[in-house]
């Protein structure tokens, strides 16, 4: 009984996801759509960038996160590096 | 000859039909290790995993259920 991982993905359809991108970002919103390439159409997502800044006198290393939201977004595929279900506390 | 795992010249297929359903770890491009249970995965290497714990140094996040990696990531 072997399935493929994207069929597993249509079971998430209309539900929240959680997204990880490449370039340390991630992405929280609705699945609407998505294909064989993992290309995917979010609604009301969130995108969670992490910047990495030093300070230039001390050397010191600040992360900071930076956030936007978008009504509906469609991602490329191949900045896609894993898809799941957001964290529940159930 | 000593057998261990019949490694004959079979398809890949087989040999992902052995890797379902055991405990494995992912170690992406990127320096990422994700340690799960694998529940599926296909011809271009798309991971289908469950109880998915990510590891990069320290535990990030815990994700249960299941998480799908893209093949292309993997190392």
């Amino acid at each position: 009984m072997i399935q493929q991982p994207l069929d597993l993905i249509l079971l998430a359809l209309d539900e929240e996801i959680l997204v990880k991108l490449r370039g340390d970002r991630e992405l929280r919103g609705k699945l609407q759509a998505f294909d064989q390439h993992m290309n995917l159409v979010l609604s009301d997502v969130e995108e969670t960038a992490l910047k990495v800044e030093v300070d230039d006198e001390t050397g010191e290393e600040l992360i900071k996160a930076v956030k936007r939201k978008m009504p509906m977004l469609f991602v490329r595929g191949d900045g896609v590096i894993l898809v799941a279900p957001p964290l529940r506390t159930a | 000859m000593t057998t261990q795992g019949n490694i004959e010249k079979r398809s890949p297929a087989d040999f992902l039909k052995q890797v379902v359903g055991k405990p494995v770890v992912v170690k992406l491009n990127s320096g990422v290790e994700y340690k799960g249970v694998l529940a599926c995965l296909d011809g271009y290497m798309n991971i289908a995993m469950e109880q998915t714990e990510e590891h990069v140094g320290t535990q990030l996040k815990n994700k249960y259920g299941d998480t799908f990696i893209r093949g292309n990531n993997g190392k």
